[in-house]
């Protein structure tokens, strides 16, 4: 770990020249990011905007700490993550992260509440407390009388509310939102972005990843991605 | 209800004590005493959930789960069926010939359950103990309990009573103290005494389907049946014993050993029973039965024994040796039905690690580690192949009582154990595997896998 470059308390995120590439074979490498250098601070409300194969989905697996960097070094909440092993990754995952993404994922043939309650057992966290957790994360989307349907029971806009429950159970430092409107028609999508905004409100950072500006311009800070790099890192007053 | 949305203060309060966290990683983790209690009880709870995983994917497959367990179904069945034929066939051998009563062993012509061959060559070598041996034993061995005689008629003989007529019933000429050292119990009347033995009364001990047949309504004793075209009054009546192999016990005709020889045969041949005090004086008694006998038959010192000393333990020994084969060919069989079995639970753990990559890729991005999912996929496995055992028990049990009706069968519970910890084992081995490579998915391309 490198001491001397680690941020400061309120830095949630900081990322120094950050590469990655991958080896098509025969001597062909694709940089799908080029020395990406940027910090988050706690609280902040941030999209990360692009075309695609702008590398925005690489960025958005590092800093989701599903994927470690060729090159340059990556600070999550003070953790030095580019460096982990995949163990550690996924307990990082677990503690620090809470994913929403465009598909919901969320397990078929589990309840609301045992989707929202899956980010607790895998920390180890006692039944009873689980249960609490999870009815706590599922009233603040509004979706306390839906905790026992299935996802097949319930609408797009309330998956995405489940998701979003599930993103919150474990207090995390960041919510990791990858087109969180793209699966839902415009007025749920509006829905699910009023629900980051209050999440937003209540302290929380929010890292939204998307390529539509209606989306985006939730947001109070828009870095843009474009071949690689960060084309623009533009703060909405 | 309230009007407004719920307020969302829960993630934010707790956001500035993770500020100070700067610096924790996995390495402070370990090291305290409390985390390491914590990561038990983790394992714990994700071990749990694994287990609900894996009864949620038996239950949603049923028919698949049925076709695939079916190798260790029929493992266990087999192993468990011929445990219990072997144990019912053992428990039918100690409660029924190795049972010689109470610190009892029996002087014959030959070893009993010794194999065909060196029966065949025993009967062909030694003699048969005659009165005149019991007499000489009687008088000659020191410090014994008890000493009988017991002769049987070979062949046919059958019961009569007022036109009625019971077949095949075994007929025993006996000493008088039999009752005392052999197992039969008096439930009515009285066994013959010394004075029926010394007058050889035409006096007769029988067994409960003679009562059963001839007096099922009416007072047996002193009633006359014929038996080989003699007239025995009934003196006492034995306590039922049972059936085994399907035959019954109770079909017996218990006569003084000197009518016997008077009516049926002069010189019998005897299977002595000797009763000793207690267990320790059994082998010492044995020794000087062994010495007395072969003075008396004059027998060369390097020559082996022309008599057989048959004992409780030397008894089961024997037919253990015999069971063992049967327990050899069967561990074969149940060995290549667990592989196949194993091999076929492991096709279609690896068939659901492929379907169910979406999912895992869900798991893994939610913090779920290697660990867990390896788990996840090998605690399925191990469930699947004991429910197959689980099966298995229950089939042998269905199978053992048919068996039992007509032959003999007891399930023991030690290979209700071995079945179900087999199969456990074999679907714990056979899920490595399917399991490590689902714990190895990168959580990228499972996440992108269509669910």
């Amino acid at each position: 770990m490198q001491e001397s470059a680690a941020p400061g308390a309120g830095v949630v995120i900081r990322t120094e020249d950050l590469w990655k590439t991958y080896d098509m074979g025969e001597a062909i490498a694709v940089h799908a990011l080029c020395g990406v250098s940027f910090e988050i601070e706690r609280g902040e409300y941030v999209a990360i905007m692009g075309p695609s194969g702008s590398g925005k989905s690489t960025l958005m697996n590092l800093i989701g700490c599903l994927d470690t960097p060729t090159r340059g070094n990556y600070w999550l909440n003070g953790h030095m993550v580019s460096e982990l092993s995949d163990d550690e990754l996924a307990y990082i995952r677990n503690k620090e992260i809470g994913f929403v993404f465009q598909t919901f994922n969320l397990l078929a043939r589990a309840s609301a509440l045992h989707n929202v309650e899956l980010p607790l057992i895998y920390n180890g966290t006692p039944a009873m407390e689980r249960l609490e957790k999870a009815q706590e994360a599922l009233a603040k989307v509004e979706l306390a009388d839906r905790m026992h349907h299935r996802p097949n029971e319930l609408s797009g806009g309330q998956r995405q509310r489940v998701a979003v429950a599930r993103a919150l159970v474990n207090n995390p430092s960041i919510i990791l939102a990858d087109e969180p409107t793209g699966n839902l028609d415009s007025a749920t999508g509006e829905e699910i972005m009023k629900l980051f905004d209050r999440l937003h409100e209540a302290g929380n950072t929010i890292v939204l990843v998307t390529h539509e500006h209606d989306i985006a311009a939730h947001a109070l800070r828009i870095l843009h991605i474009r071949d690689g790099k960060i084309d623009r890192d533009e703060r909405v007053e | 209800m309230r009007d407004g949305p719920v307020p969302l203060r829960g993630a934010a309060k707790s956001a500035p004590r993770k500020g100070i966290e700067v610096g924790e990683g996995d390495q402070t983790r370990k090291s305290q005493p409390t985390a390491r209690r914590k990561r038990l009880f983790g394992a714990w709870i994700t071990a749990r959930e694994a287990f609900w995983i894996a009864i949620e994917a038996l239950r949603s497959h049923k028919l698949r789960s049925i076709l695939t367990l079916l190798g260790v179904v029929i493992a266990t069945t087999t192993l468990i069926s011929v445990m219990s034929v072997v144990n019912g066939m053992n428990l039918y051998f100690q409660d029924r010939i190795a049972n010689l009563g109470a610190n009892t062993f029996i002087l014959h012509q030959w070893q009993w359950a010794q194999g065909y061959e060196s029966w065949l060559k025993a009967r062909r070598r030694n003699k048969p103990i005659r009165l005149e041996e019991f007499e000489f034993l009687k008088a000659s061995l020191p410090n014994y309990k008890n000493i009988g005689a017991n002769a049987w008629i070979w062949g046919e003989s059958d019961a009569k009573y007022k036109g009625k007529t019971l077949y095949e019933v075994e007929l025993a000429g006996r000493t008088p103290n039999m009752i005392d050292i052999g197992q039969e119990k008096v439930e009515l009347g009285r066994y013959f005494t010394e004075s029926d033995y010394q007058h050889s009364a035409m006096v007769c001990f029988v067994g409960r389907d003679l009562v059963d047949e001839f007096f099922p309504t009416i007072d047996p004793i002193d009633k006359e049946i014929t038996v080989r075209g003699a007239n025995f009054r009934i003196i006492g009546v034995a306590g039922r014993i049972g059936t085994t192999f399907g035959q019954s016990q109770d079909k017996f005709v218990h006569i003084p050993l000197t009518t016997f020889q008077k009516l049926f045969v002069a010189r019998p041949q005897l299977a002595v029973s000797i009763q000793a005090y207690d267990p320790k004086q059994m082998l010492v008694l044995e020794d000087e039965v062994r010495a007395l006998m072969r003075a008396r038959r004059q027998i060369p010192y390097k020559d082996d024994d022309t008599f057989g000393i048959n004992a409780s333990d030397t008894l089961m020994s024997a037919w253990h040796q015999l069971t063992g084969a049967i327990f050899a060919v069967t561990i074969g069989i149940v060995a290549v039905f667990m592989v196949v079995g194993g091999i076929v639970i492991m096709n279609i753990m690896l068939a659901s690690v492929t379907e169910r990559t979406h999912e895992i890729g869900i798991r893994k991005s939610l913090g779920a580690r290697r660990r867990d999912i390896l788990m996840q996929f090998i605690i399925e496995s191990s469930v699947m192949a004991a429910a197959g055992g689980g099966i298995g028990v229950l089939l042998s049990f269905i199978i053992s009582k048919i068996v039992d009706m007509v032959f003999t069968s007891s399930v023991p519970l030690n290979a209700v154990v071995i079945g179900l910890v087999l199969s456990t084992v074999v679907g714990l081995f056979f899920g490595i595997y399917p399991a490590s490579k689902a714990a190895r998915l990168d959580p990228i391309e499972a996440l992108r896998t269509e669910a």
